[in-house]
């Protein structure tokens, strides 16, 4: 059923069956607020000017989409006051920017070209694409983004964040999860959690600033030969272990030491109250990387009945 | 003038010959006015340079900038990020303090200086500084921050229950989670009073506790 | 280890304090920053771009440093900071204006072919006007090393050049503003 929309509240669709499928025009330049409560909220793209809508929800469900000006809002109806469970899987044109939340909601989007914001509370976020603002919350969910490109702010509070093939502005943060950062091409990089590990696979460039913090976990990070960087590591507790001679030519007090490599053009601090600092060369780094999924197949063969 | 010296000359005034090559200089400076000359005036360009006098702005740009910012507008606190560093949040103590009349020194340790000197400043002569007075100056940003805390902790109890008691039990297991962290870091710095790193640690675990409270809440009060 | 201690005195305090206060949102903390700050900050970017364009670059400069204040750590001196900010503001400037990097000469006087005059020692422009009609090269350098204060490596790296050409570029302006030292 296509459906063409003027600049005018649609009524509620009608459901038949606990599905709904609609495919609605949109004028270039439009953006997507997609509002939904328990249920999935899966994001395709496609070239079209076009925004496919399908939702499965039970035979009292219903959604709601209205067009108001550039911005096509969806939600999940609600009968009597209380919000239905609705999953929904819409396809858009890849430059369509995205607002996407819930809250039993789990967020995944594929191939987005626009700028993204996903919040959710109980559910995790997935998303491979994305080009501009983007910011992904999560409460209990865990986060994870791959080939974007942007300012970019990645939030999880019980799970973890993980960032691969990234470039832009970065700032990643969890409380009860690792944060994992691996292809990432950026000069302004943070990533803090309380109760995990913090990995970063990237590159380091001049007049950089790279930040990476835990309370209670290990901290990993590749350092590329010829890097220039003021690097400063401090730790309570933990050792502090590189691969390569780190000439101390820096400014000393307990707990915390600086390193000069290079020029020291970029400035990187790496902090861990109770972990272990360990700084790697980006080969080495990768060969852990395949060990440990080595590992984790093999876990999982062993799981298989 | 055009010696194989001259274009060295501005390396020399800046210090930057190697032993060999600026005997060799000299050496020839004492035969040559010409560039003798030269490097006192270099001398006195680099002087000028170090003396120019900066000048105001023609008209006032403060206007330009404050609407750029959007001063004067309420400030979206969740945008803001905030960052309690330690000499930010030691300094902003300490304005206080003495603002409201109490006269207080606070010694941070800082690294060394390469040549190892010592950067002093006149002081009261009967001050003494000392781990109490760095553990002064820590309770006061921490009472400041402890403050704030207290606050959106209440507000989180009343609007705990517009969560659901899955989320609720999460977020008091991750308050608790920075709380031991909080608690490790305390006892920390209790044992190196005037540590920056740990001072550092402190303070931006307080923070992401303060982050927490406040994002709970956000979400806490939008959920109808 | 012997202690090495800072002590911290109220006025450097007080500009610490209003760092804090505009990093959280406070306008007139940031105002006083701006006060204290932007004389240095006005001529810094007029020396190194030119005179139109210093006052919409030097609002840039605090625009954006009102932005990052959030990443100031207080590691070191506030001012020293927003130097540094300014200096990478009047660069990517720079770059947006598309100065070329070719435009650095050898050998001549710099000042000769831009301004026509004839060396004598009674000309009457004064230093500032001689350093801005150096050309762009050895003036960017000759701001950077002898007023700023930055070293050879750090302007190679500034301006996408050797620091040998830093060297040269740094020696033709001085050599050329000898003629316009006060007296």
């Amino acid at each position: 059923m296509l459906t063409t929309i003027a600049a005018a509240v649609l009524a509620t669709l009608a459901p038949m069956q606990g599905e709904t499928d609609t495919t609605i025009a949109v004028p270039a330049g439009a953006s997507l607020s997609v509002n939904n409560f328990g249920g999935a909220i899966v994001i395709h793209t496609w070239t079209q000017n076009r925004v496919k809508v399908h939702a499965e929800h039970g035979s009292r469900g219903s959604i709601e989409a209205s067009l108001v000006g550039t911005t096509l809002t969806i939600k999940a109806g609600s009968r009597h006051g209380s919000p239905s469970v609705v999953d929904f899987d819409i396809t858009v044109p890849a430059e369509m920017a995205l607002n996407l939340s819930g809250t039993y909601t789990e967020i995944e989007v594929n191939g987005s070209k626009a700028a993204i914001t996903a919040e959710t509370v109980d559910g995790s976020i997935d998303v491979r694409g994305g080009s501009g603002n983007i910011m992904l919350n999560s409460v209990q969910g865990s986060v994870t983004l791959a080939d974007a490109t942007g300012r970019i702010e990645v939030n999880s509070i019980n799970e973890s964040v993980e960032l691969s093939n990234v470039s832009g502005q970065i700032k990643a943060e969890t409380t009860n999860g690792d944060v994992t950062l691996w292809g990432i091409k950026s000069s302004s990089v943070e990533a803090t959690t309380i109760n995990g590990d913090v990995e970063y696979e990237g590159t380091i460039t001049d007049a950089g600033t790279y930040t990476f913090t835990s309370h209670n976990g290990d901290i990993q990070i590749s350092i590329p030969e010829g890097a220039n960087v003021t690097l400063t590591v401090a730790t309570a507790n933990g050792d502090i272990d590189a691969s390569f001679p780190l000439p101390f030519r820096g400014t000393r007090e307990k707990h915390r030491y600086t390193f000069k490599l290079g020029t020291g053009s970029a400035r990187m601090e790496a902090e861990s109250f109770q972990g272990d600092i360990e700084l790697r060369r980006p080969a080495e780094m990768r060969e852990h990387q395949k060990e440990k999924e080595k590992d984790k197949d093999h876990e999982m063969e062993q799981e298989e009945p | 003038m055009n010696d194989q010296w001259t274009d060295r000359l501005s390396e020399y005034v800046d210090g930057e010959l190697a032993n060999g090559e600026r005997g060799a200089l000299e050496a020839h400076l004492a035969t040559c006015a010409a560039c003798r000359g030269a490097v006192a005036e270099l001398r006195q360009v680099v002087a000028r340079a170090r003396s120019l006098e900066d000048r105001a702005p023609q008209t006032d740009l403060w206007s330009g900038v404050a609407k750029r910012i959007g001063a004067g507008q309420v400030v979206d606190i969740r945008s803001r990020r905030f960052s309690f560093n330690v000499p930010q949040l030691i300094a902003a103590s300490i304005a206080l303090v003495l603002l409201s009349g109490g006269g207080m020194w606070v010694a941070l340790r800082r690294p060394a200086t390469p040549s190892g000197t010592r950067i002093v400043t006149p002081r009261p002569d009967d001050f003494t500084m000392n781990a109490s007075a760095d553990r002064q100056a820590t309770r006061i940003w921490t009472g400041r921050t402890d403050a704030a805390i207290a606050d959106l902790q209440e507000d989180l109890q009343r609007n705990e229950g517009r969560l659901d008691t899955a989320t609720v039990r999460v977020v008091r297991e991750n308050l608790a989670l920075i709380d031991r962290a909080i608690g490790q870091a305390r006892a920390a710095l209790d044992a190196d009073p005037g540590n920056a790193y740990l001072n550092l640690h402190l303070a931006d675990t307080m923070r992401r506790k303060l982050e927490l409270l406040r994002r709970i809440n956000a979400i806490a009060s939008a959920q109808s | 280890m012997p202690r090495q201690v800072l002590e911290v005195t109220l006025t450097a305090d007080s500009v610490a304090a209003d760092a804090a206060l505009a990093a959280s949102g406070d306008a007139s903390a940031f105002e006083r920053l701006y006060r204290a700050h932007v004389n240095r900050v006005h001529s810094l970017v007029r020396r190194m771009l030119d005179a139109d364009e210093a006052d919409d670059l030097t609002q840039d400069v605090f625009v954006r440093a009102w932005d990052k204040l959030s990443t100031f750590r207080g590691e070191s001196a506030f001012g020293t900071w927003l130097h540094r900010l300014a200096v990478n503001v009047v660069l990517a400037r720079r770059k947006t204006l598309g100065v070329e990097r070719g435009r650095f000469h050898s050998g001549e006087n710099p000042l000769e072919g831009v301004s026509g005059r004839r060396e004598t020692p009674e000309i009457s422009m004064d230093f500032e006007e001689a350093l801005a009609n150096l050309p762009d090269g050895a003036r960017q350098v000759f701001v950077l090393h002898d007023v700023e204060g930055y070293r050879h490596e750090e302007i190679a790296q500034m301006l996408g050049v050797v620091p040998g050409t830093s060297k040269s570029q740094l020696h033709h302006a001085r050599m050329a503003l000898r003629r316009y030292l006060d007296r």
